[in-house]
């Protein structure tokens, strides 16, 4: 019996795997979680084929064979994030560039491991010399044994390098440098979150609140998203399993991340994080919880305003109508919604609309 | 009735009546002006609820609606007690409603608070407040009601930044209470209405009065037409290839002159040189003209001649929205206005209701959808412009 890369989810307690690595199932890495599923990979890839070699309690080990298999359902594997599938061969990408002036940038999307192969053409300078020395650097430092003096002969000058690009320190800028003057950068990186929200997201204590990440739709969907919260300089992965208090609901093109009963210690930066077979790309979002008492401020503040307006135009009234009491009542009470009838004729000119004469 | 020429800042066109302009110009300012920036809270709705734009924007078809539709009731209680009393609770009401809202759950308690607490709120002031700067006027009436209503476009343009500002600063929770509190303004706006003594006799309009029910349809067909330029001007815009920021200018452009047109008509309509109707009917005229120009200018694929339109169509929409209120009372008299003006609101919002299938669902609507759209894709000028105007 052999495994191949399929990937089983196992409703096997803890206990009983640990009695299957101590048998001889030690190839196997695992992933333990209290009363969790345990998904069990089979590590060792990087032989051709993994080969469970049988240990010595046969029927101990086919017992629990079949218990695995009865519990265990096949999934299929989609190539996920963290998981390098040498197996298959790795892609080639070939980028030429053709350098126009002194310095071009040029910027190129990485999703999974590539062997990247890159070409600078040049045309040279005009005071040139015959020969020119040409080398690449990574990230402002120069590759070793990656320097050389050629000679120019009146054509473009060709230089290409092959890069394996595999993990996430292989990502970065690559430049290919000219004479020490004219160079190429190669920005190699994941596919970026666009539209990062610079101002805090705020809400209350013992509210909820919902803080969303997307990816351009241009931009190709990650396999996943993750979430982390900044503690100190460090950032802590955020797990809903463990904290119930957070939920995280994922589409393939966004990702949200809802927390509940919020408490001011939750202020502070979060980070999404869209997880491509290379690296994770992530955009920061800035957390604010505040108390009522903050609006509150405000609100009295207009509402005493009011009330005094209020009280201001009321009293201005009562003063002046006691002014006025001395000329009678009548006087008090203004008659404009009764007009006589001399103004209804004047009203509007030669107005011929039939009006109700009162 | 007397009329006492000794007491002139107390009479029609006196000075206590402009006071009562500047009180309608703040109390429409945050009755419309308010309804008409609600968008930006929005999208916050959409993003903590979790419910479509749709759902999200009945919330202001509600108030708009409840607005409208309570009018009847507002110059009802006028005529049987006092104006000051019926706008003084009409602006608590309001504030009520916003300041319930900012402790919402779920997406109906917003429905019932800022739509129907606050919607019965704004239907008590607007409709009073206008009738009673009408009463105070006979020469000025027009100019009085162009300058006042001048102040739904400014109100809107200067509240979009302001809460925008609440919002990042106390999420949309806390901008609702200060809203709330904003909106209670209003209530020393109808204290300064001075009370009046009112004939007993009842006032009913009848539907029977040949000129006011033609008004009626007038005015009933106006509004149907006359948010769609609004509406579909950013979606033709773009067909015909304009990018959604020029759109959006063009329609922002139209609101500025709006706000002109309203305070030039009026000016010019009290000059008397020419009778009001006539004024009005040259307006929805030219109003009318310039609508059936604005698809014309939009495929020719100039921009400045949209541009032009409408500005013009702007200007001229405006102009006849001064002139529309003025002519009630001309048409029925100052006395049964109030119950006019109620009933004309009406019926504005069941065309509002029945005018939706017309324009492709209420027009309100699909207007704080678009809003919000352009707000989700982040292009914040465009969204200012698009949510002032609806």
């Amino acid at each position: 019996m052999f495994c191949s890369r399929i990937v089983l989810q196992c409703d096997i307690m803890a206990a009983s795997l640990a009695q299957l690595i101590e048998e001889g199932w030690g190839d196997y890495t695992m992933q333990q979680e209290e009363g969790e599923k345990i998904p069990c990979e089979k590590a060792a890839l990087g032989e051709d084929r993994g080969i469970i070699i049988m240990s010595p309690s046969w029927t101990q080990l086919l017992f629990q064979i079949l218990l695995l298999l009865v519990c265990c359902r096949h999934i299929n594997t989609k190539t996920s994030g963290a998981t390098p599938s040498p197996l298959a061969p790795v892609p080639t990408v070939a980028r030429s560039v053709v350098l126009k002036g002194e310095s071009q940038n040029e910027t190129i999307e990485v999703l999974n491991p590539i062997k990247l192969e890159l070409e600078c053409t040049w045309t040279g300078d005009q005071d040139k010399l015959p020969n020119i020395t040409v080398y690449w650097m990574k990230d402002e430092n120069e590759i070793e044994n990656s320097r050389l003096t050629v000679q120019l002969e009146n054509e473009p000058y060709n230089l290409k390098r092959e890069f394996s690009i595999e993990k996430e320190e292989n990502l970065g800028t690559y430049s290919c440098v000219f004479e020490n003057v004219s160079k190429i950068n190669f920005i190699l990186a994941a596919p970026q979150i666009g539209d990062v929200r610079e101002k805090p997201i705020v809400s209350y204590v013992g509210d909820y609140v919902v803080m969303t990440c997307k990816m351009e739709e241009s931009k190709p969907k990650p396999s996943s998203w993750n979430w982390y919260k900044k503690n100190g300089t460090d950032e802590e992965q955020i797990f809903p399993a463990e904290e119930p208090r957070y939920k995280i609901k994922n589409e393939d093109e966004k990702t949200k991340l809802v927390v509940h009963n919020l408490t001011e210690a939750d202020s502070g930066l979060y980070y999404c994080g869209a997880v491509y077979a290379i690296a994770t790309t992530k955009s920061p979002v800035k957390l604010k919880v505040i108390t009522y008492w903050e609006p509150l401020k405000p609100f009295l503040a207009i509402l005493a305003e009011v009330i005094v307006l209020v009280a201001i135009i009321l009293l201005c009234e009562k003063s002046q109508s006691k002014k006025d009491g001395a000329t009678g009542n009548e006087t008090n009470a203004d008659q404009t919604y009764t007009l006589t009838e001399g103004e209804n004729k004047d009203q509007e000119g030669n107005s011929s609309v039939r009006q109700r004469k009162v | 009735s007397v009329r006492r020429s000794s007491d002139d800042a107390d009479g029609p066109d006196g000075s206590w009546g402009w006071v009562l302009v500047g009180a309608l110009f703040v109390s429409t300012g945050l009755v419309f002006g308010l309804m008409r920036s609600l968008g930006i809270f929005f999208v916050e709705f959409v993003e903590y609820f979790e419910e479509s734009a749709q759902t999200i924007s009945w919330i202001s078809s509600t108030g708009l609606a409840a607005q409208q539709f309570f009018s009847p009731l507002g110059t009802a209680l006028c005529n049987a007690y006092n104006a000051r009393m019926v706008v003084m609770a009409g602006g608590c009401l309001a504030g009520l409603g916003l300041i319930l809202a900012s402790q919402a759950t779920c997406v109906l308690h917003l429905y019932l608070t800022m739509g129907l607490i606050s919607g019965l709120g704004w239907g008590l002031v607007f409709t009073p407040m206008v009738a009673t700067v009408m009463a105070n006027f006979t020469r000025h009436r027009a100019l009085a009601l162009g300058l006042a209503f001048s102040g739904i476009g400014i109100s809107s343009f200067a509240f979009n930044p302001l809460f925008q500002l609440l919002v990042e600063m106390y999420a949309w929770r806390g901008a609702l209470l200060i809203l709330g509190g904003l909106s209670l303004n209003i209530v020393p706006c109808g204290a300064l209405i001075r009370p009046q003594r009112r004939s007993k006799a009842r006032q009913k309009v009848g539907w029977t009065s040949r000129p006011y029910a033609t008004y009626t349809l007038a005015i009933v067909l106006l509004n149907i037409g006359y948010f769609v330029p609004y509406f579909h001007l950013v979606a033709h815009g773009r067909q015909a290839g304009f990018s959604e920021y020029q759109a959006a200018f063009v329609m922002s452009a139209a609101g500025a002159t709006d706000i002109l047109g309203r305070v030039v008509s009026g000016w010019f309509s009290d000059m008397g040189h020419f009778r009001l109707i006539h004024l009005l009917s040259f307006w929805v005229a030219l109003a009318g003209v310039f609508i059936m120009l604005l698809p014309v200018s939009s495929l020719s694929g100039s921009y400045a001649a949209l541009v032009l339109i409408s500005l013009l169509y702007g200007f001229s929409s405006g102009a006849l929205t001064s002139l529309a209120f003025a002519a009630v009372p001309l048409i029925v008299g100052v006395e049964r206005m109030m119950g006019a003006l109620g009933l004309l609101q009406l019926l504005e919002s069941a065309t509002g209701l029945l005018g939706a299938p017309l324009s492709g669902r209420s027009t309100l609507g699909r207007c704080t959808v678009l809003c919000l759209h352009y707000r989700k894709s982040n292009l914040h000028r465009v969204s200012n412009y698009v949510c002032t105007v609806c």
